[in-house]
């Protein structure tokens, strides 16, 4: 199923959810992205690429405002989600994160119940009126994260308790549990196993009918086989933009063909 | 110089090639590497040695407070004695002080004695007084005052033997040590002797040093923990009530919350001070504040928890921020990641891991302050409550009490040495108490402990 040249799954007729326009962020004295300009488009797997400490991490943090959560990170520029800036003073980046999901580059799960891990943003949020609502987002949600059968039997289980892979879907459940508009991924498969890379890759396939992904990636074939989209950075620059057939099979940047071709990073 | 450095290599070289035979250097590193090791086992033989000496030193001095000597003696209440008028009247009752009762005592020892049929130099039953606690007139009286309807009968009374009675029962006290003694001569002892085997004189478990009151310097054997225990526990709620809420909001905002600048480093360094802080300087900040300034009660619960508090917010400050440092902030970012704000990711995910190490770190801290005597010496906790309890628990706050380290030093400096038998023991029952916190801790890390 990998070999499906990955051009053809660009289905989606182009919409732009989100659009950044010269971005810097700092830290502290560190210019860490230069002039960032990218749009994202919606229900699409977007990746990005990049050798480590390219900042590729950095912005997709930008998107739902995490760094704000890093003293000394300061953000300019501006990104729109559906031509609106989430850095205008009125957002609220609380509010904001709930319609950006978030998923972690180690598994996260809090040491509560499968049940208590997907329901707690639901609860939080109030988007059920009762008992049997929640239920059926968790129910909803644990189906999307393509891991109900493993766990409908033991939902009272502690989510620690799972294998890593089951950890990092139940993470990917519990991000849309929240239904959000946007997943960010942040490397997700790289403490997994291939098998259970396997599995959470078919999943982020299936999830871009919903939601529009952006996925953060060490692995290039990893960003072949699951996005249409692929953004390569270097050293804090976004080298090249574009479909992503087109990235690997015919880049225009040198930089973008000497690290695909392994020669950088 | 080149061949020197040559031949040597080539020794190596040659050393090492042979893995049966172990070259000087080798040897050297293991000989350094057993004799630390040794030296690590020597320390702990030597801690373990000065523990065990420790313990059996405080038991071997202080198990003799549990017990005590009673003397069960029939007393006729003599009705022309205690009640002339015979009417009975409270008020004609309560002018009979202990006074008139001692020889009531004195005659119901002396007639046990003749009973008995022991050959004794001694004629007047006023002899007897070396026997018997001093507190047993006041005895006598507080049951007679409230059962009036005992006067003219005769009933059997438990009382405290007197201390040196007491003494030669456990051994402190010998022939040869009272022979310049005033207050008891030979010839009681042998009394005694014989009193033992007639089942008069006993020594049993006493009760009454776990939960009574302390008493004056000439009555050792009447003196307990109790009360001074009451105040200890009045001043860890005091001390639990202030410091854990107040403590664990500090380190919650210091560590969650507040910006990284200059003030809070440096209010963070002076966390850190204040820890070392000798604890005699908190009792004098708490003297000149709560005492001289607030105009507190002297010698309260209330001033000495206060005090407390102050000793042991950083410490539970410390052992907080810990606590909330070891959680890892994967958990932070997944519930701020989902729309959590910044105060629910607290107190929904990292408060509850960090509980267990928060608990321990107050358990410790509250042990700490318990066994704290130098702060209590300064803002007058050594207060004498010979016998009436805290009535409730709003006047335990402010009723003037002592705390039991403090009582502990009071014991210990009195010239009885029966009083330092006491002491020994006061310091039984504090260590039971920190022992017990100290378990308490280490369940409740276990019990909570939590993988992630």
């Amino acid at each position: 199923m990998y070999d499906t040249p990955t051009t053809e799954k660009n289905v989606n007729t182009a919409t732009t959810k989100i659009s950044a326009r010269d971005v810097q962020v700092y830290y502290g004295d560190t210019h860490a992205i230069r002039d960032v300009s990218v749009d994202i488009e919606d229900k699409t797997v977007t990746a990005f690429i990049g050798p480590s400490g390219c900042g590729k991490s950095t912005f997709l943090r930008c998107i739902n405002r995490m760094n704000d959560t890093i003293d000394v990170a300061r953000i300019e520029g501006e990104i729109k989600i559906d031509g609106a800036d989430i850095y205008d003073k009125k957002v609220d980046p609380v509010q904001l994160r709930a319609m950006v999901g978030m998923v972690f580059q180690k598994p996260n799960p809090f040491p509560k119940s499968i049940y208590d891990n997907i329901a707690y943003g639901p609860r939080i949020h109030g988007l059920a009126k009762n008992k049997a609502e929640l239920d059926e987002i968790v129910e909803k949600s644990l189906r999307r994260g393509a891991i109900w059968d493993e766990v409908k039997d033991r939902l009272d289980a502690p989510g620690t308790g799972l294998s890593g892979g089951q950890q990092q879907r139940l993470c990917i459940a519990r991000a849309v549990a929240t239904e959000p508009q946007v997943l960010l991924m942040d490397e997700p498969c790289s403490a997994l196993d291939p098998i259970a890379t396997a599995q959470v890759e078919e999943l982020i396939d299936e999830l871009k009918q919903n939601f529009s992904v952006v996925i953060v990636t060490h692995s290039m074939q990893q960003a072949a086989r699951v996005s249409q989209k692929t953004a390569f950075f270097h050293l804090g620059n976004l080298v090249e933009y574009g479909d992503t057939g087109d990235i690997f099979t015919n880049p225009k940047d040198k930089r973008t063909e000497s690290y695909i071709t392994g020669r950088i990073g | 110089m080149t061949d020197a450095t040559a031949s040597q290599s080539a020794a190596a070289a040659a050393s090492r090639s042979s893995l049966t035979q172990i070259d000087p250097r080798t040897k050297k590193r293991n000989a350094a590497e057993a004799r630390f090791k040794l030296y690590g086992v020597v320390a702990i033989l030597v801690g373990i040695f000065f523990l065990i000496t420790l313990l059996t030193s405080i038991l071997a001095n202080g198990v003799g407070a549990f017990q005590q000597t009673f003397i069960t003696v029939p007393v006729e209440l003599l009705e022309e004695k205690l009640d002339k008028n015979g009417n009975r009247d409270p008020a004609d009752l309560r002018k009979v002080s202990t006074f008139g009762y001692n020889p009531l005592i004195q005659q119901a020892i002396f007639d046990a004695a003749t009973e008995a049929g022991i050959d004794m130099p001694f004629e007047k039953p006023g002899d007897m007084k070396a026997l018997v606690s001093a507190g047993a007139a006041a005895q006598v009286r507080d049951t007679v005052l409230a059962n009036p309807e005992l006067i003219g009968q005769t009933v059997e009374f438990r009382f405290l033997a007197a201390s040196r009675v007491d003494g030669y029962l456990k051994g402190r006290v010998t022939r040869d040590s009272i022979a310049r003694d005033k207050n008891i001569d030979a010839e009681h002892l042998d009394l005694v002797d014989v009193f033992l085997g007639t089942g008069v004189v006993a020594k049993t478990f006493n009760m009454d040093f776990i939960l009574g009151a302390d008493a004056s310097e000439s009555r050792p054997e009447q003196a307990g923990i109790g009360v001074a225990m009451l105040g200890s526990f009045f001043m860890m709620l005091v001390v639990l009530g202030l410091s854990l809420p107040i403590g664990v909001a500090a380190s919650i905002y210091l560590e969650e919350f507040a910006p990284k600048n200059r003030w809070t480093d440096l209010i963070e360094v002076n966390i850190s001070n204040l820890a070392a802080v000798p604890s005699i300087v908190f009792g004098i900040l708490g003297l000149a504040v709560f005492i001289q300034f607030a105009h507190l009660p002297q010698s309260a619960p209330i001033v000495g928890g206060l005090v407390l508090t102050l000793m042991t917010l950083p410490t539970i400050i410390i052992s907080t921020r810990a606590s909330l440092k070891s959680v890892p902030p994967s958990i932070r970012d997944a519930a701020l990641g989902l729309g959590a704000s910044k105060m629910q990711s607290v107190f929904h995910h990292v408060l509850p891991l960090a509980m267990p190490g928060i608990l321990t770190g107050t358990i410790i801290g509250l042990a700490q302050a318990l066994g704290e005597t130098a702060p209590l010496l300064l803002i007058g906790m050594v207060g004498f409550i010979a016998s009436n309890y805290p009535t409730g628990v709003a006047s335990g706050f402010l009723d003037p009490n002592s705390a039991m380290p403090a009582q502990i030093y009071e014991w210990a400096k009195r010239a009885d040495p029966a009083y330092y038998e006491r002491a020994w023991g006061g310091i039984i029952i504090l260590l039971v108490f920190l022992v017990t916190m100290n378990i308490i801790a280490i369940i409740l890390r276990r019990r909570f402990e939590r993988r992630w």
